[in-house]
């Protein structure tokens, strides 16, 4: 059984419905994706704003509904889960969030907002309970006497640290870091990655880890899902993804990253249009949802009549294009 | 050549409860006609604060230091008066800001805006200005511009709200566009669209541009020279070529170092 991946998700759907004054209207903003992440593994979800990849997220944690599909934990049906149940699983799988201004409570002390998880599993109190806070802001980097202070009198990286600290209290298996790095400076970034690939090491974390920004993702993750307008488009292991993406929108992705030496300035033609949100597209036309985007759609309608499936187009590198390697041949 | 812009040791302080937080210490660059120079730096190291004190748009707790200078096309900017100041911007000088959804006027068509721009500076024929502001909009790649006019700002994409935002600085063909971090608040491939734009009018309008921004791949991308600032002070200038391949300050080292970066396997030729 040790081969069993610890999480398993299939045909997940999350529809956000919103009564307007006039209308009903339903976007599927999360629409039929299906992964697998093995035990200690980093999986990469990216892809731009409105893609789907925080509510897809949000949806494996059970923090919202969901409208079709599965998510086995450790061989559990997770959806199937209530209450007491839900709860005792809830310690194995903890969240990072993106904005470490909005997700500390501020009237709380960091002692206080990192012990509230060991009370609430009924791990720790007390002295206990202090002692181990003592340990994890020293595992995040801060010191001891941090916890007597408040969110506000930090700066943004050591917010994400007492988030991360908070998320580790209750020694999780299963981290979701949902852009955990995004709203930070540049060196602040890279010292809070470099944090996350040693914890992730130290504990053997199995992570999802979401994200706007391919050139973050290819030194942490072990294989990346690329989403566009809620659904996978491309999926394959790290090395794979950037030495040869197979979807057009991956490759766009990639070429849209600035270079990081001004003597590789090069002339390209950006990708046009915008990246749309999930559910602008999804399920009311036919076909590919990057169509309209593609730089190289297929000469016949082929592209506009289906919505292309997820294909492996080398072992374990799948793509949802109708002509994966079309992008291969101009490179 | 007379350097377009002359900052002479800007100092900005800002009133904080009892005393005061200096936000720009002493610093002093130029910026020549029609280069694309980096203003770079993390937050609060004070790269707004300046581009601020260029507008004149500091906020009323703020205080300029005495013996500081900014000179524009031959004038201090500080010692003018508001009413040549109001002539200036807009005209001479403007600035893009990181939040389009911000900056633009939520209850006035996208249209207007920018033929606001061509109104405020002596246009009084209305008919004109709004052909003016069509032309613009179209440049800016704002598909069915005429249409597109009597969108509101929130009907627009963050993507097509920054183009309205370049159409309004660029109006005019100013000589200095400030752009605070014009892509920070984009998507990577609307990024690189509004980049590729952004160069593009630059070179048709011979705008110089003092680009702010926290991403030295946005420098590397579209910069001739950069400035890099720490906690108020200006640590290193040089050509971009010169930063990225000697640079000479332990904190630009640490930047570098920082900087997201695809390895080459990452970046199909």
């Amino acid at each position: 059984m040790s081969d069993r991946p610890l999480v398993s998700v299939r045909g997940l759907r999350v529809v956000h419905r919103s009564a307007g004054l006039f209308a009903r209207t339903e976007t599927t903003a999360v629409d039929d994706i299906g992964f697998d992440i093995a035990r200690g593994d980093t999986l990469a979800l990216v892809g731009e704003s409105g893609c789907g990849k925080t509510t897809a997220a949000r949806a494996i944690l059970r923090l919202i509904d969901t409208d079709a599909g599965t998510v086995a934990y450790d061989g559990t049906d997770l959806l199937a889960l209530r209450g007491e149940a839900l709860r005792r699983h809830r310690r194995h799988m903890q969240i990072v969030f993106q904005d470490p201004f909005t997700s500390l409570n501020p009237r709380h002390t960091v002692g206080a907002i990192i012990a509230e998880g060991l009370i609430v599993h009924g791990l720790a109190r007390g002295a206990e309970a202090q002692a181990r806070v003592s340990r994890l802001l020293d595992e995040v980097g801060l010191s001891a006497s941090d916890a007597s202070r408040y969110p506000h009198e930090l700066s943004g990286g050591q917010r994400q640290r007492v988030a991360i600290a908070r998320a580790l209290a209750v020694d999780p298996e299963f981290l979701v870091l949902d852009e955990a790095v995004s709203a930070l400076d540049a060196t602040t970034q890279a010292q809070v990655l470099a944090l996350i690939t040693q914890l992730r090491q130290a504990r053997a974390l199995t992570c999802l880890f979401i994200a706007h920004n391919l050139a973050v993702v290819q030194s942490i993750a072990t294989s990346v899902a690329v989403m566009y307008q809620g659904r996978i488009v491309e999926r394959a292991p790290v090395k794979a993804i950037f030495a040869a993406p197979a979807h057009p929108y991956t490759r766009a992705m990639l070429d849209a990253v600035p270079v990081s030496d001004p003597r590789d300035r090069r002339t390209r033609t950006p990708l046009a249009g915008d990246p749309g949100t999930a559910g602008d597209a999804g399920g009311t036309t036919p076909g590919c949802a990057f169509f309209p985007r593609c730089p190289h759609p297929a000469k016949d309608a082929a592209c506009t009549t289906a919505r292309p499936a997820l294909q492996e187009v080398a072992p374990g590198h799948l793509a949802a294009c109708i002509k994966p390697h079309a992008n291969l041949e101009i490179m | 050549m007379t350097p377009l812009l002359g900052v002479e040791n800007l100092r900005v302080a800002y009133a904080d409860g009892s005393g005061e937080r200096r936000a720009v210490n002493g610093v002093a660059f130029t910026v020549d006609p029609g280069e694309i120079v980096a203003l770079v730096g993390e937050s609060g190291s004070g790269k707004t604060a300046i581009a601020l004190a260029i507008m004149g748009i500091l906020s009323n707790n703020a205080r300029v230091g005495p013996g500081s200078a900014i000179r524009f096309e031959g004038r201090d900017l500080l010692t003018l008066p508001e009413r040549n100041l109001r002539d200036l911007r807009g005209r001479r000088i403007s600035m893009v800001f990181q939040e389009p959804a911000a900056a633009l006027n939520p209850v006035m068509r996208v249209g207007d805006q920018v033929a606001e721009v061509a109104i405020v500076h002596g246009e009084r024929d209305k008919r004109r200005a709004r052909d003016q502001a069509i032309a613009m909009l179209d440049r800016v790649g704002l598909p069915d511009a005429a249409a597109r006019y009597k969108s509101y700002p929130h009907e627009l994409s963050g993507g097509m709200r920054q183009r309205v935002m370049l159409a309004i600085a660029l109006l005019l063909k100013p000589s200095l566009v400030i752009a605070d971090e014009p892509t920070s608040a984009l998507d990577v491939t609307v990024q690189a669209q509004v980049l590729a734009l952004l160069l593009e009018l630059q070179r048709e309008s011979q705008t110089a541009v003092l680009l702010i921004t926290h991403d030295l791949g946005v420098v590397a991308e579209t910069c001739s020279r950069a400035l890099v600032m720490r906690n108020g002070e200006l640590v290193e200038q040089a050509s971009v070529d010169a930063l990225f391949h000697a640079p000479q300050h332990e904190y630009t080292r640490e930047l570098l170092a920082a900087m997201p970066r695809l390895a080459p396997a990452g970046r199909p030729a």
